[in-house]
């Protein structure tokens, strides 16, 4: 959350024993976090408003018989507040190994999703693969849904709703939802459709704040086999003109996936669905690697550059030359750079003297 | 007369607050149940998205998503209707189509059966008997009432029977003779606290609404009694609505609140047609309307009815239910007394509370003081259930000792029979035995010992009953009602009922006492709202005080897993 009043006066509020300002609004976890604490939470993605719902953030506050969530509690002046004592981490550890107890699997490949390691981080640093509270699991894989996009892996799900709130809140797309109740709850559709039949523009938000991994970039996983550790290459995501920034994730020479980069400028985190998935083109086969002229016989033939621009300028002067300056009519696209477009038009404008220039991005 | 079209439903309730509720209820009467083409007329009726929607609906208990649903017979498998043969009844009804409901506040008459719109009685042996909802038995003792003081009379329901004895003179005084600030001081003074069970100090609620901006101001009387073993706020709205009304106005005026809402829990059918004709009476009467008495002051009443779920009965739950979001609970702070219904300041009062605070404006707070034994101020409605002689709603004044309300008043144990245990809060208080039943009902020596009184329900259990089967219905009850957004309670009262139940669990009582404490130690201490924070402490009540059964079916379960696996 951006806090722009220069009016507020900083407050103090004590954490662990240390005196911190803070600004009037904060939570009392975003003034840990900023403090180098490293509160855990399950719930929490700094781009939503604060849930509550995990309950792993709790921290205890002087005058609070219970511990509180930090992640909803605004700090107050005065405010004494601790992070770790044993008994918080105790109930965390607990509540860790019931959230072990109620999934399939926690270790999970790391191209699932940008967050897909947060809980088994957590449980880690617990220590809570204890076997304990075993029982029934929670949580329905939904193998039915064949999109190609996102897996629906809810074995898996922790009943976050991160996924939920971050298709209302920041993509505003309402697509998923939760149904049922308590031990029964299930992240959802309308009807308990399939993604492609709801409101879903499968942008993949849901899949990179998921923190354990149900829901999946399918297309990443499918790289899972390929040999060689993971690397992220950040760039500007080549389609509109927006410049959302991406990490490009590849293993050797090849592109298994795509991040959105939180901290990107235009998009904090936010891709649409051509961002997150259409990155094929880059190694596709069809890809063309050399100029291709038609011949006589009708087919493409491979051939070097000099021949097949010489063909293209005599194509638009025999046009122009038959039918006038207008007859002619360039389209840019929406994913050239600036000079690119910048010289296209120039090539209509002042090489044929025509207006007739446009971009794709139109519709 | 023509079914009503989607277009003529929209219209109909588009135009009060609230719609949500009563619109899916109007499809769901419509149609039978709530079909997939009700929900996409509403989404775009009230603009919601389609997904939010569905999933609120699945939600709520009784709203049916398949043909017929609507209408099918609904047994209470509660507690006490359990002991009253609800699991026979309801195998019987199956049949045609009956399902299992939660506890249904009808545990002084069990067993309670819906059939449509219809409160019925029922038997194991299957019979199905329709008769009034009973009154609060005659108080045995010569303590004064407040709530019951007239509840008795005849008729009482009726405007003119109500004003007969004093009914709406507290209103009217108020209006004519007193301040919006003098009303709160009389409230405060009396020490008048929340009877839903928190017990907030009503009147520093009412201050706070009044002093807090925002406009315009919600009065929500919160109906939706669904904590198990309670029945008190129905006899009340049942018997005595225009007490409920007035309390009502009178908080209104108080706070200069323009709107209210009475959030009435699905199972009371009853009660919903009795308090629409109170508040059309009130309104015709001019102690509603556009110009309440006179005043110029609006004050409008709309009921709206809950779909079944027990945690709508906490109050963030509530508001997001009447506001048609999901019924989650709010996280807090901020309050409903300054962010409530749609934002804006909010009194949330429990039902006995506002009929409580129409009394004591009459009588006065000194009047209301003196009603309690010693230094507590007033009375509490207490609903007995269960192994008892007399079950029914009590009204006791506080610091008054428990046993002489279960012995004297309620006629103890049935023959041959002795108390083996009760709970407190209904089920949210967990169980209490022997020597710890010398206590008095006020908060401070209930406290004292870590329990509450909450909304008043105390089930007793006598010593012919299975305290683990008992502790494992109360938790199969928190499991249902869990609503799923905090970690500790969706999956803490799944794990301790499985444990309950012997399905799962360690198989040595060491470790199968670790883990059942475990859980509820961190539900008790982090749980978002008080459903997790109660639920545990029916297991905790259960491991302290029945050490023996519990070890029997620590062993009898283990003992039934290695038979299996042979």
């Amino acid at each position: 959350m951006i806090m722009s009043n220069p009016d507020r006066k900083l407050q103090k509020m004590v954490i662990d024993g240390v005196e911190i300002d803070y600004t009037p609004g904060e939570t009392i976890y975003q003034i840990a976090d900023r403090s180098g604490k490293h509160i855990p939470t399950l719930c929490n993605d700094p781009r939503l408003e604060p849930f509550g719902g995990c309950r792993l953030c709790v921290v205890e506050v002087d005058g609070s018989s219970n511990p509180v969530a930090s992640c909803t509690t605004k700090a107050t002046p005065g405010m004494v507040v601790r992070t770790n004592t044993d008994c918080l981490e105790e109930y965390r550890r607990v509540l860790l190994e019931l959230l072990v107890s109620e999934n399939r699997e926690i270790d999970v490949d790391t191209l699932r999703g940008y967050a897909s390691q947060e809980f088994a981080e957590l449980v880690d640093r617990y220590d809570a693969r204890s076997g304990r509270f075993v029982g029934v699991r929670s949580g329905r894989s939904r193998t039915d849904d064949d999109n190609p996009f996102i897996l629906r892996d809810y074995d898996l799900c922790i009943s976050c709703y991160r996924c939920v709130r971050v298709c209302a809140e920041r993509e505003g797309d309402y697509a998923i939802s939760v149904m049922n109740r308590g031990f029964r709850t299930q992240i959802t559709t309308e009807f308990e459709g399939l993604l492609a039949d709801s409101a879903c523009t499968f942008c993949g938000q849901c899949i990179q704040t998921c923190p354990t991994g149900a829901l999946a970039d399918r297309k990443a996983i499918s790289a899972a086999e390929l040999q060689g550790a993971v690397e992220k290459t950040r760039t500007v995501c080549p389609y509109c003109g927006v410049g959302c920034s991406v990490d490009i994730l590849t293993k050797g020479d090849t592109i298994v996936g795509v991040h959105p980069a939180m901290d990107g400028p235009a998009n904090l985190g936010a891709l649409c669905v051509k961002g997150q998935f259409a990155f094929d083109f880059v190694q596709h086969q069809d890809r063309l690697s050399a100029p291709l002229v038609r011949g006589e016989d009708g087919e493409l033939h491979e051939t070097d550059w000099d021949t097949a621009l010489d063909r293209a300028a005599a194509g638009f002067s025999d046009v122009v030359a038959n039918h006038g300056r207008h007859s002619v009519y360039a389209v840019a696209s929406g994913r050239a750079p600036n000079e690119a477009a910048y010289i296209l038009q120039k090539f209509m404008r002042a090489g044929w003297g025509t207006n007739h220039i446009d971009n794709c991005s139109r519709a | 007369m023509a079914v009503a079209t989607d277009r003529e439903l929209l219209e109909r309730w588009r135009s009060e607050p609230a719609p949500l509720l009563p619109l899916l209820h109007a499809f769901h009467e419509r149609d039978g149940f709530v079909t997939e083409d009700a929900l996409r007329a509403i989404s775009r009726g009230l603009r919601t998205p389609l997904a939010d929607l569905f999933g609120t609906v699945t939600f709520y208990h009784h709203l049916a998503r398949e043909p017929g649903g609507a209408g099918a017979a609904r047994v209470c498998t509660g507690l006490i209707c359990r002991l009253n043969g609800a699991v026979e009844l309801l195998e019987r009804m199956r049949a045609e189509g009956a399902k299992a409901m939660p506890c249904s506040g009808g545990c002084d008459d069990p067993v309670h059966v819906l059939v449509g719109d219809d409160v019925l009685v029922g038997t194991a042996a299957g019979t199905l008997e329709r008769r009034p909802a009973l009154l609060p038995p005659l108080n045995p003792g010569d303590s004064r009432e407040c709530v019951f003081s007239h509840i008795r009379t005849d008729d009482r329901a009726r405007i003119d029977v109500y004003e007969d004895t004093g009914g709406y003179e507290a209103l009217k005084n108020a209006v004519r003779d007193l301040t919006p600030q003098q009303v709160i001081e009389i409230i405060a003074a009396s020490g008048l606290n929340g009877r839903g069970g928190a017990g907030f100090h009503t009147g520093t609620k009412w201050k706070l609404v009044a002093e807090a901006p925002g406009e315009p101001k919600t009065i929500v009387c919160n109906a939706d009694e669904g904590e198990p073993g309670c029945f008190k706020d129905r006899v009340v709205m049942d018997y005595d609505p225009h007490a409920v009304i007035e309390g009502m106005a009178l908080a209104a005026y108080a706070t200069g609140a323009t709107r209210g809402f009475i959030y009435l829990r699905y199972e009371y059918p009853r009660a919903l047609v009795i308090l629409e004709n109170a508040i059309a009476e009130a309104r015709q009467a001019g102690y509603l309307g556009e110009s309440v008495l006179g005043t110029g002051s609006r004050f409008e009443i709309y009921v709206r009815r809950g779909a079944g779920a027990y945690i709508c009965g906490e109050e963030g739950a509530l508001l997001n239910s009447l506001e048609g979001r999901h019924p989650f609970p709010r996280n807090r702070p901020p309050f409903p007394v300054t962010r409530g219904y749609e934002n804006k300041p909010t009194v949330v009062n429990n039902v006995e509370t506002l009929a409580a605070a129409a009394h004591i404006v009459r009588n006065g707070a000194d009047w209301y003081q003196s009603l309690g034994i010693g230094h507590h101020a007033g009375t509490k409605i207490v609903s007995l259930s269960g192994d008892i002689q007399r079950p029914g709603n009590y009204e006791v004044p506080l610091g008054f000792p428990l046993r002489t309300l279960l012995d004297d008043w309620a006629g103890g144990a049935r023959p041959r029979r002795a108390i083996q245990a009760v709970t407190m809060a209904g089920l949210s208080g967990g169980f209490l035995v022997g020597s710890h039943l010398d206590i008095t009902l006020d908060e401070p020596s209930l406290r004292s010992r870590g329990l509450f009184l909450g909304a008043g329900g105390i089930m007793v259990f006598d010593d012919s009953r299975d305290m683990i089967e008992m502790a494992h219905a109360a938790m199969e009850f928190f499991v249902a009602e869990s609503c799923g957004k905090c970690f500790p309670c969706r999956i803490g009262t799944q794990r301790l009922e499985e444990r309950l139940a012997g399905r799962a669990g360690p198989s040595d009582l060491g470790p199968w006492l670790d883990e059942v404490n475990d859980i509820g130690r961190t539900m008790k201490a982090i749980s978002a709202c008080g459903l997790g924070t109660a639920a545990p402490l029916i297991s905790e009540s259960l491991v302290k005080y029945f050490p023996e059964q519990v070890e029997r079916h620590v062993r009898r379960s283990r003992d039934e897993t290695a038979t299996l696996k042979r």
